[in-house]
């Protein structure tokens, strides 16, 4: 496992030398401060309105917790979206398509430590994405009293909301060797475990409604982004990292068969 | 230093390789030649271990690919047909991390990739952005690869393949002053035939995926020339054979 950090370094190094990195950072600042501030303003509207009517006794319901950090983060993972297909790409369709996979397969490294290397690096990037959303609650906490620790899930969620993301995106390119069908399957892939959700709740019911949507990744993300850490979140997206990360490893090993 | 037993590689109902055998011995330098799909690439794959063989055996500086992959391909520098190369990367950061992923102590790695540019004419490009480099710079810069952490073993695929006349020269000096002076096994596989007598002792000649010519290039050339050689040993085989079109 010591070749782990050079192969995450090149990775990093590759990937901020592409434009698509830097393309990528813009987009996420400009949605997620729009988002940001388009939640502060509806918070704080509410509370004009609270204070026109002399309605008091709605204040409760009001916190900077539920009524700004938590639907950012919501609209933030709906960005991760769009970003992550675009970040995970070319981590395995690349190395397929101009045979460098050859000098790694070549030399004396592990499969694992191929495919962890490069999943490494993608997660720099997404604690780097979730570190410049922290800036938004950390403003709250400058100038509120947000709650700490309901804030602190909320971006563990969706960072964890991330890696699994990630996880499915790594996979979907070490399948191919085109980095556009990666990019377009893993932007799919992601929607429908984005919105499975959704469906499970207009078209089923009971049993299969409950395990349908356990199977997407919105209801354990919005349960982290609640504040509510459960273990059986955390198992989700262990499971989903592993169940993936085993597959890109699978897939890489099946690279000298094919 | 390389064994080679009973080595056969099947694509479906495709045999690209069949029954190779063969040895190699510290310091010589030996050229695998043979026409276009005859097997060349697929037989060096096998030895690099690119390619699991679908039978026989390859044995690395006494070290088995099949058992110990890792100690195998440590021993070996590895030149694919096309450069496996990162654009992106600036030429002294590529050879450095290959330096790195192949084991080379990290107070050692500078020294190493300093003497590997040199070796392969690189001075005064380590900053330059390998995308930005010619055909030839990027088959020294691959050379540069296979050669930084000193492998015993260098499998060359076609290294002098789109070179210009004083470039090929070059590099035939650069694997001839590897082999002497220090010490290493070479194969490399070619098509072109001067190339072979310029350079190398021994010559493998392989054709639909069979060793049809093995032995020192002055016994193999006879009286005639090389060229003879080539044209009666490479044609099909009056027998049925299904091995054509090996994938290169």
């Amino acid at each position: 496992m010591r070749h782990v950090g050079a192969i995450a370094g090149r990775e990093l190094r590759s990937i901020f030398s592409t434009p698509v990195a830097y393309v990528m950072f813009s987009v996420y600042l400009v949605f997620s401060g729009f988002a940001f501030f388009l939640s502060l303003t509806g918070f704080l509207s509410a509370l004009q309105q609270i204070q026109a009517f002399q309605r008091f006794d709605l204040l409760e319901q009001f916190n900077l917790n539920t009524s700004v950090i938590e639907p950012s983060l919501g609209i933030f993972s709906f960005v991760f979206l769009l970003l992550i297909p675009l970040l995970t790409m070319r981590a395995f369709a690349e190395e397929q398509a101009t045979g460098t996979i050859e000098l790694l397969l070549t030399s004396p490294l592990t499969i694992w430590e191929i495919v962890l290397g490069k999943y490494l690096a993608i997660l720099v990037v997404i604690g780097m994405l979730v570190g410049l959303s922290a800036l938004y609650p950390a403003l709250l906490f400058y100038y509120g009293d947000p709650e700490l620790l309901p804030t602190l899930a909320g971006l563990m969620g969706l960072f964890l909301y991330g890696a699994a993301f990630a996880a499915i995106g790594c996979l979907i390119s070490s399948l191919t060797r085109s980095q556009i069908s990666a990019a377009l399957v893993t932007f799919f892939a992601g929607m429908i475990l984005y919105l499975i959700d959704y469906f499970a709740e207009l078209s089923l019911q009971g049993t299969s409604q409950q395990v349908v949507r356990y199977l997407g990744l919105r209801v354990h993300f919005d349960e982290l982004v609640s504040g509510v850490v459960k273990t059986d979140d955390l198992v989700y997206f262990a499971v989903v990292v592993v169940f993936f990360v085993s597959g890109v490893r699978a897939a890489t090993e099946s690279l000298r068969w094919r | 230093m390389i064994e080679v037993k009973g080595l056969s590689k099947r694509y479906g109902n495709l045999l690209a390789v069949r029954d190779v055998s063969f040895e190699v011995q510290r310091g010589e330098v030996v050229g695998l030649l043979g026409p276009n799909g005859a097997g060349k690439t697929t037989t060096m794959r096998m030895l690099t271990g690119f390619l699991p063989p679908s039978e026989g055996s390859v044995c690395i500086a006494g070290h088995d690919m099949q058992r110990e992959p890792i100690a195998a391909r440590r021993a070996i520098g590895y030149l694919p047909e096309t450069p496996p190369l990162y654009p992106e990367m600036r030429v002294a950061d590529y050879v450095a991390y290959v330096a790195a992923i192949n084991d080379v102590a990290r107070a050692a790695r500078a020294e190493k990739v300093e003497h590997a540019l040199t070796v392969c004419g690189l001075q005064g490009l380590q900053r330059r952005v390998i995308g930005t480099l010619s055909r030839g710079f990027r088959q020294r810069v691959g050379l540069a690869q296979a050669i930084v952490h000193e492998p015993e073993v260098l499998v060359l695929d076609e290294p002098t393949s789109g070179l210009d006349p004083i470039q090929i020269v070059e590099i035939r000096n650069l694997i001839r002053e590897l082999a002497q002076e220090m010490g290493r096994t070479v194969i490399l596989s070619t098509h072109i035939l001067p190339e072979v007598e310029a350079i190398c002792q021994r010559v493998l000649l392989i054709s639909f995926g069979e060793i049809r010519v093995d032995g020192a290039l002055d016994e193999v050339k006879g009286t005639g020339s090389l060229e003879d050689v080539f044209l009666r040993e490479a044609g099909p085989r009056p027998a049925g054979d299904d091995a054509d079109d090996a994938p290169a």
